[in-house]
């Protein structure tokens, strides 16, 4: 099954990018293919690179990155919550004086568009977080 | 023989929008309302609900201007022209908060919970927020 996932919440006060990073895992497992992770809201702040976590803590950022690296999933920021949350694409940053290595690894900043071919494509769309 | 994007038949879903909170507390609604208008460009089935606190989003006379927040109501008036023609509002909630069709700033129409839980049934996807 081609599944989508949405992530609307912010990493660690939130359990959304959690439970949808075990849900993904398991979906993989299972031979699902995950079409998409869309990153909206706050759910933005998961692809900050300059997340630095406790080192006896989960790095929740370092787990997409991974996921992307090991299994190719298309991580997706929406560009319209980014760029109002202060995360810019480095190409944008750097026409407009802002910090250019903002995006962790693995993601790439897109709009909405994506999101909606996700859905339409998909046979299962999921959203983790209010 | 038709290749790429046009040998797929276009696919439409019917999507179902639910708003049960307040419109102008947060940014939320605004980036909400922008995935519904997309969906609609996408020539998606575009079904809107407001219910519970949601519903309060629809009465006239607001000024969320003066919190700092961009009015939606234009959005809300303009959806017909985003071809959103399926704008619910629940009765159940209308009724528990006293409220009329005559305060709202928006045309829409009144469903019963029961109608409309069996409208979410039938579509392919739900989103709230």
């Amino acid at each position: 099954m081609k599944i989508s996932i949405q992530i609307n919440a912010s990493p660690y006060q939130y359990q959304a990018a959690d439970s949808a990073w075990h849900f993904i895992q398991a979906a993989i497992a299972s031979g699902h293919q995950i079409y998409r992770v869309f990153f909206y809201h706050d759910g933005i702040y998961n692809a900050l690179r300059d997340a630095r976590p406790p080192g006896d803590e989960r790095d929740i950022v370092k787990r997409w990155t991974t996921l992307q690296a090991e299994h190719g999933v298309d991580l997706v920021v929406c560009i319209s919550s980014a760029q109002r949350r202060g995360l810019l694409e480095q190409s944008v940053a750097i026409k407009v004086g802002g910090y250019e290595q903002a995006l962790a690894d693995g993601f790439r900043i897109a709009g909405l568009g994506l999101l909606m071919e996700a859905i339409i494509d998909a046979d299962r769309h999921l959203c983790f977080g209010a | 023989m038709l290749t790429g994007i046009f040998a797929l038949e276009p696919k439409v879903k019917t999507i179902f929008f639910i708003i049960d909170k307040p419109l102008h507390g947060n940014i939320q609604t605004q980036e909400f309302l922008d995935m519904a208008l997309m969906a609609a460009a996408f020539d998606q089935r575009v079904v809107m609900l407001f219910e519970g606190d949601g519903v309060y989003g629809l009465l006239n006379k607001q000024k969320p201007e003066s919190l700092g927040m961009k009015n939606v109501a234009p959005i809300l008036s303009a959806l017909s022209i985003y071809d959103i023609k399926d704008v619910f509002v629940e009765k159940e909630s209308m009724d528990e908060r006293s409220l009329g069709l005559d305060q709202l700033a928006v045309e829409v129409t009144i469903r019963s919970r029961d109608v409309l839980k069996q409208q979410m049934e039938a579509a392919d996807q739900l989103f709230s927020f």
